[in-house]
């Protein structure tokens, strides 16, 4: 699953350091998110998409089924605003339904943010190494190296707890388990599959932190990196062309 | 206060790394009842509050919900789900954990998770009002969120305490939680 996730060819953007990519796609992020201006957020989305489908250096075809769940998230948060979004000029009603102007520009502007989210995202994504982003996180940004080897390990453990559910779903199968309607069948659900998963992850997670306290891994000491990570050339570069990027979505947005 | 060591730290993540994986597979679901039964949807959505009172339930100290609850938002994040659950995470984890706070992490019973799912709840009508989900009929308003509520305290009040129950029968909370001072009377007898 994990070799899906090769690109066809390495753009710029892989080599920005990813923590710094990092940072400045959480503004865009926090920008899109308190942004109330409907022309300013298609401008965003537009630009974000650009990120996404040229810079991203993955192939026309894997973009575009990594498009379809932003197509669903576009429409379904999209339709909701537009059936019952609050507004006073009434185009069209039908029982609870109604659409009016207001809720049909609420809608676009929904769409859109969710649009500009996904884009971003699937470019962060896309563009770096988890095990890196953490390094980066740590040399460049401070972040406690408790946090980010317990990510790393954490995450190293996703496939042993996909395969554990996997299991546990089968033997629930086999077993012919039958859960009861409504909300305590929801209950039985829950219970049969977390904790098992539950009490193998806790002792999973024990285990290596334990390990590695053995191994002289101390919170809080001086240390030095394995992957030594720094600001480069064109990490100052990136910087320059994103907020220019963003100023002229601004800008055009404004001036039309 | 009891500090949270390299230990509970881990466990920690890696219960909000199963809640990220487990809520990708909730989310399935949720994608399939979304359409037809909206209320069904809202009543479903408790599980998305559910992973920092749950840490806290299970290790019983502070800062392990915040904790959890941003791990469990950035698996989602990197799991396709787009980053800004990140700021839902942090948003819903700060909820629960000062409600746990406010009652100086010294209450582990159904009510308070249940109140620290709602200001959970809470926290992301918040994100909900500054992202522009809330601009809806006052009617759908409050039918969309009061089932949220709902829900989330169904789901970290009850389901979250009776789970982590069922956890300590399994004898795997012995690894995380400190030592009782009646443990130390036991040995010495």
């Amino acid at each position: 699953m994990f070799n899906w996730f090769t690109p066809k060819r390495k753009t710029w953007l892989f080599r920005v350091n990813p923590a710094l990519k990092f940072i400045v796609f959480f503004a865009f992020l926090i920008i899109t998110l308190v942004n109330q201006s409907l022309p300013f957020a298609i401008s965003q989305a537009v630009l974000y998409g650009i990120l996404f489908y040229v810079f991203s250096g993955y192939s026309l075809k894997k973009l575009s089924l990594l498009s379809i769940p932003l197509v669903i998230s576009f429409l379904s948060t999209g339709l909701t605003m537009l059936l019952f979004g609050k507004g006073e000029a009434v185009l069209w009603q039908w029982g609870l339904f109604k659409i009016s102007e207001e809720s049909i520009q609420h809608a676009l502007l929904l769409g859109s943010k969710s649009l500009s989210f996904g884009f971003v995202g699937f470019t962060f994504i896309l563009t770096i190494q988890p095990v890196l982003f953490f390094y980066a996180m740590m040399q460049q940004f401070r972040l406690p190296s408790k946090y980010a080897y317990s990510f790393i390990a954490a995450f190293r453990l996703i496939p042993a707890v996909t395969e554990e559910l996997q299991i546990r779903r089968n033997a629930l199968k086999v077993r012919n388990i039958q859960f009861s309607k409504g909300v305590k069948g929801l209950y039985e659900r829950l219970q049969s599959y977390t904790v098992p998963l539950f009490a193998q992850s806790i002792r999973r997670a024990q285990r290596i932190a334990v390990a590695m306290e053995a191994k002289q891994y101390q919170m809080g000491a001086a240390r030095t990196y394995y992957y030594p990570t720094q600001y480069n050339t064109i990490d100052r570069v990136f910087l320059l062309v994103m907020i220019c990027c963003l100023c002229s979505a601004f800008l055009l947005s404004v001036y039309r | 206060m009891k500090k949270l060591k390299f230990t509970d730290l881990l466990i920690t993540i890696m219960i909000g790394v199963v809640f990220g994986v487990l809520m990708k597979f909730w989310d399935d679901l949720y994608t399939v009842v979304k359409p037809i039964i909206p209320v069904a949807r809202q009543l479903l959505y408790g599980m998305w509050f559910m992973v920092g009172p749950f840490a806290f339930l299970l290790l019983r100290k502070p800062g392990t919900a915040f904790i959890a609850s941003i791990a469990g938002a950035s698996l989602s994040a990197f799991a396709g789900h787009g980053i800004e659950v990140l700021m839902y995470g942090f948003a819903q984890g700060l909820a629960a954990e000062l409600l746990f706070a406010a009652f100086r992490y010294k209450r582990y019973s159904i009510m308070i998770a249940g109140l620290a799912g709602i200001a959970s709840c809470l926290a992301s009508f918040g994100l909900d009002l500054i992202y522009g989900y809330a601009a809806l009929e006052t009617w759908a308003l409050i039918v969309k969120y009061g089932l949220r509520a709902i829900s989330a305290f169904i789901f970290t009040g009850i389901f979250a305490v009776y789970i982590v129950r069922a956890l300590e029968a399994t004898g795997v909370t012995s690894l995380i939680r400190p030592v009782d001072k009646k443990e130390y009377t036991l040995l010495d007898q």
